[in-house]
């Protein structure tokens, strides 16, 4: 059985779906056992998800844009 | 997001095109097009709306009179994000540096078999409660701050702005499994974070 160590350091490879049928069927065969592993892979998941959540969502300020505007108009104005 | 440019890529092209032949129409186009991510990828780099409003005005400004020069060699995308990030290392460039991210930090204890030791507490099924707190964001934003450049930039583009993993490659000219490497880090240090978080978070609730 692979350790949680190579299974962590997996993580990213299994999320993405990048690996071999091999390394992915002996992944989930720990995964299967180890309650600790779950965990830390739905809470990395979980951590993916709020962090691109909160950092997508930089509106911009209706006054910069205003002034963007304003920016884009002078420059093709020249 | 604003504008996706695998979804869009016949418009942009003629755009592209257009701005080449220095169509004064097509600046303003994409420049529309690109201003949202602009703004969000500088945001998330400097944390200041003013630095962030220099950084758009001066990449839209580059676009406007380098767009005749962009030779094609790489997508139009990837050099507006590389303009994109180099004005905002440029803003960044008085700010303190912070140390390297080690791997080992970053993982839950593990015995010499390389096995867990610690029992960990799952809280991703506890988010969505506390996903609108705005202590929540706040910390989030502050985890992402403390990240290194050289992680952070990676999970803003691949994560946040939803980059390829081989356009990333292409935008920051380093190699693919840099790209992961970085990218696992950059989780891993978020998830800690996170973590640490949401223990206090619910220590808190169940003193309540």
């Amino acid at each position: 059985m692979i350790c949680c160590k190579e299974c962590l350091e997996l993580l990213h490879d299994y999320i993405e779906g990048e690996l071999s049928a091999e390394v992915h069927a002996s992944f989930e065969d720990h995964f299967e056992d180890c309650p600790p592993c779950i965990v830390f892979l739905n809470t990395y998941k979980a951590a993916i998800h709020m962090s691109q959540t909160t950092l997508k969502s930089n509106d911009i300020p209706d006054i910069v844009k205003e002034r963007l505007k304003e920016f884009i108009d002078k420059n093709k104005a020249e | 997001m604003g504008f996706d440019p695998t979804k869009d890529k016949a418009i942009e092209e003629q755009l592209v095109k257009d701005l080449q032949a220095g169509k004064v129409s097509s600046f303003e186009q994409l420049a529309n097009l690109y201003q949202k991510n602009i703004y969000n990828l500088s945001f998330n780099l400097t944390r200041n709306a003013t630095d962030s409003q220099d950084v758009t005005q001066e990449v839209l400004l580059t676009l406007f009179k380098k767009g005749h020069t962009f030779q094609g060699k790489s997508a139009f995308s990837s050099w507006v994000y590389r303009i994109t990030l180099n004005a905002s290392y440029m803003k960044l460039r008085t700010r303190k540096k912070e140390p390297n991210l080690s791997i080992e930090d970053l993982l839950p204890s593990l015995n010499g078999a390389g096995f867990q030791q610690e029992k960990l507490q799952d809280w991703s099924e506890n988010t969505e409660a506390a996903f609108f707190d705005k202590e929540t964001r706040r910390v989030i934003q502050k985890a992402v701050d403390l990240l290194p450049d050289k992680e952070k930039v990676v999970f803003l583009l691949r994560d946040v702005e939803g980059l390829s993993t081989e356009k990333v490659s292409e935008v920051l000219e380093i190699t693919i499994p840099a790209i992961k490497s970085r990218l696992h880090r950059a989780r891993l240090f978020l998830r800690k974070k996170l973590a640490s978080y949401f223990e206090d978070y619910k220590a808190r609730k169940e003193r309540k």
